[in-house]
């Protein structure tokens, strides 16, 4: 009996240990399966992810409160106050950029939205040849390639707005065309050198409303010294365009020499007896047609000095613009659609010079801007805006040359001058508290000081350019980025 | 007897909870020539200080910059200055950088064993790499023609060698571009005719070093730590590190560390230049 419960036993054991084992090689091979399936898995993933890591999203948003010195003032500060208006809430800024970046290549999409609405902002796309990656071509909607302040993004600007005069000449920054840029690769010894040209509508964003296209050149050296404690940048930007003549007159300021005038016979003569004494007003050009190219041509240079030292990172900036601007009567914005009226061309020049201080490692940081656009430097104080009535009846405009000699003499209108004309100055000064990498707060205060005229009165504050107006600006703003 | 075994059970257990929630980590990040240091450093600081797990990776320095500004390392290893962009983002993002000198890095142009030319100024080895300099017979050496060696293009060492060797200029397109230090040593050692630029540690006795001189041949100065130390040396660089102020008390201690005499002597060891 003993033997058998034994040999019982020991079969008991064999079939346990083979049924074990059994166990034992099926789990391993189920073990085994999972991994066998996961390295395609993980291999598709990353394959994904490879591509998805090419779409960036990116945007922030500016909010701010603003105070201005009296109700519905004008201001470049954020826009104009409403009649009755001096404080407002408002999203001055809503971008949301969607960017896909292959290794030559870059496609981006821009919108900007607030509670004026949704509009588009860039729309554009750039390549990079293979061969020396120093030449990219860049086509649609992005910044004009002039200057500084254009292309230095609204969410990092130490100031709340741009100089006036970059509002006035260029709105919205951006134009519909396409650009060729050339920059040595990095390792190159003339990385420093950055050259953009391109050719643009001329109209912003909006559609093209003539058949004449604008030329934008642009070129900047941007060189560190010191083991990275001194950056110097320089630049210089050409803009060529046009804008079409849609009546007969373009006026444009000068010296003349006004004198009654009598009908003799078959044409009008002049009494050189009662010369009035010269004033500077718009004459009129009629000897163009509507459809002719009313010139557009701006200059600009620019600098930059960042030097970081005990007291934190420092930075100087300048530009400075002059030029040929055609507009309205009562504006000299930059067109953003066919004019509707007589053009006017007026010889400008503004600069800015913006200084920023950060203070130390800490995350604040003051900043200092003297901004000055005079939209008509041939025209000054009381030379703007002479009443009609003191204009002759029936002038006939006589231009002398240099000698004095009568070289032309015709029957022609004349324009006054006015508020489209009058130079501005502001001076700002601000706070920056630099939270974290996404929250930015910012204090600022702008004092904009504006030329004067006796000829602009009319009793009203609003109206009454004999004065400094009162349209200093606070503005506190909250900027979240991602 | 059994409450006493319960009340050691129970501090154990809090002890090791209470250690485990002290265990101190942090990342490393960014250049390929301060990895190996940066390596044996951390490996050496984990072994005397148990409740510390560092991580090191490469990547080069500029990756390594880009993560500290995202928050995706702690300590960004770089073997060349922050530029004044990449200040300027730190500071936009109200990030607060302290930079911290490490060790030194001194390259040594090498040589095959069986050449007869020992030194050779800055100018020539301009010509030499840039391929306007093809014959050692040029140079005062034998009439051999020359094989560079150089490392790729997206090396640090490349960059800096162009930099501060060639004025910026390019390298010869005939240059043998190789992914390692040590395949240019092997390289170079095999060759009778070639040279190279590797890191001081690098130049065994496989391979001969050359001295170079900066002021037109006037004085030679030899590859070596004594003259990298005393700045002598002309083609030396400082290697950095960068860490936010935030986080100083979680990494000063290893940075103490590597500034220490013990860590010095690992930066020596391993063929870098120590601060000292």
């Amino acid at each position: 009996m003993k033997t058998l419960t034994h040999q019982k036993l020991k079969l008991i054991t064999a079939i346990l240990l083979f049924l074990s084992t059994s166990a034992f090689v099926s789990a391993q091979e189920n073990a085994a399966e999972p991994a066998d399936t996961l390295y395609p898995i993980l291999e598709q993933v990353q394959s994904d992810l490879s591509v998805l890591k090419r779409l960036k999203i990116s945007g922030y948003i500016q909010a701010q409160y603003q105070k201005i010195d009296t109700s519905g003032m004008d201001s470049y500060a954020g826009g104009n106050f409403a009649k009755e208006l001096d404080n407002r809430f408002s999203v001055r800024r809503g971008r949301l950029k969607f960017a896909y970046e292959n290794q030559l290549s870059q496609y981006v999409i821009q919108f900007d939205v607030t509670e004026k609405g949704l509009g588009i902002k860039d729309a554009y796309a750039a390549f990079t040849e293979p061969w020396t990656k120093a030449f990219s071509l860049w086509t649609g909607v992005f910044n004009k390639p002039f200057g500084y302040e254009i292309e230095y993004s609204s969410n990092t600007r130490e100031t709340p707005e741009r100089s006036r005069m970059y509002q006035v000449l260029f709105p919205g920054e951006r134009d519909l065309g396409a650009k060729l840029v050339f920059q040595p690769w990095k390792t190159s010894k003339y990385n420093y050198i950055k050259f953009d040209i391109g050719m643009f509508n001329g109209n912003g964003t909006n559609v093209e409303t003539d058949q004449y296209k604008d030329m934008i050149a642009h070129l900047t050296l941007n060189k560190t010294f010191l083991s990275e404690k001194l950056k110097l940048g320089l630049g210089a930007s050409y803009y060529n365009g046009g804008i079409r003549q849609v009546t007969k007159y373009v006026y444009s300021i000068g010296d003349v020499t006004t004198y009654n005038a009598y009908t003799s016979g078959t044409g009008i003569k002049t009494d050189t007896a009662t010369a009035m004494t010269s004033l500077k007003a718009f004459r009129a050009d009629s000897t163009g047609v509507s459809g002719d190219k009313v010139k557009r041509q701006y200059y600009g240079l620019e600098s930059q000095i960042s030097y970081d030292w005990a007291l934190g990172l420092t930075t100087l900036r300048g530009e400075y613009l002059w030029g040929t601007q055609p507009g309205l009567a009562g504006s000299s914005a930059s067109f953003t659609a066919l004019p509707t009226g007589d053009l006017y061309s007026r010889n400008f020049s503004g600069y800015y010079v913006n200084f920023v201080q950060n203070l130390g490692q800490s995350p604040l940081g003051i900043v200092l801007k003297y901004d000055s656009y005079d939209p008509n430097t041939d025209i000054s104080g009381d030379e703007i805006a002479l009443a009609s009535k003191e204009f002759p009846k029936n002038p006939v405009l006589t231009v002398k040359d240099a000698a004095g000699v009568v070289t032309k003499s015709f029957a022609a209108p004349i324009a006054t001058t006015g508020l489209a004309d009058i130079k501005y100055t502001t001076l700002g000064m601000g706070i920056m508290y630099r939270w974290n990498s996404s929250v930015r707060l910012t204090v600022y205060y702008d004092m904009v000081k504006n030329e004067t005229t006796s000829k602009i009165v009319n009793g009203s504050t609003l109206k009454d350019y004999s004065k400094d107006r009162t349209d200093n600006v606070l503005t506190l703003r909250f900027q979240y980025k991602f | 007897m059994k409450k006493y075994i319960l009340s050691t059970a129970v501090l154990l257990t809090l002890f090791s909870v209470f250690s485990y929630s002290q265990k101190i980590s942090f990342k490393i990040k960014g250049s390929d020539t301060v990895l190996p240091l940066s390596q044996l450093e951390a490996e050496q600081y984990m072994k005397n200080n148990s409740n510390t797990s560092i991580s090191v990776t490469g990547g080069g320095s500029g990756v390594g910059l880009s993560a500290l500004l995202s928050g995706t390392t702690d300590i960004a290893q770089s073997s060349r200055k922050m530029k004044i962009e990449e200040k300027q983002k730190m500071i936009d993002s109200g990030k607060a950088v302290k930079e911290v000198v490490i060790a030194k890095d001194a390259l040594s142009v090498i040589v095959n064993l069986g050449n007869k030319v020992s030194q050779l100024t800055r100018e020539q080895l301009e010509g030499i790499f840039t391929g306007k300099i093809s014959n050692w017979k040029e140079v005062g050496g034998e009439d051999l023609g020359i094989i560079v060696y150089s490392r790729e293009t997206s090396s640090g060492t490349y960059e800096f060698f162009k930099e501060h060797v060639l004025n910026k200029k390019n390298f010869a397109t005939s240059a043998l571009l190789m992914p390692a230090t040590g395949a240019i040593v092997q390289s170079v050692s095999q060759t009778k005719g070639a040279i190279g630029y590797v890191g001081l540690a690098y130049a065994d006795k496989s391979v001969k070093s050359l001295k170079v001189s900066y002021d037109k041949g006037v004085t030679f100065v030899d590859a070596n730590i004594a003259n990298a130390m005393n700045l002598t040396y002309p083609i030396t660089r400082p290697l950095y590190y960068y860490y936010l102020s935030s986080i100083e008390k979680t990494v000063k201690p290893f940075v103490d560390f590597i500034l220490s005499a013990e860590g010095q002597q690992i930066v020596r060891t391993e063929g870098y230049v120590p601060l000292k």
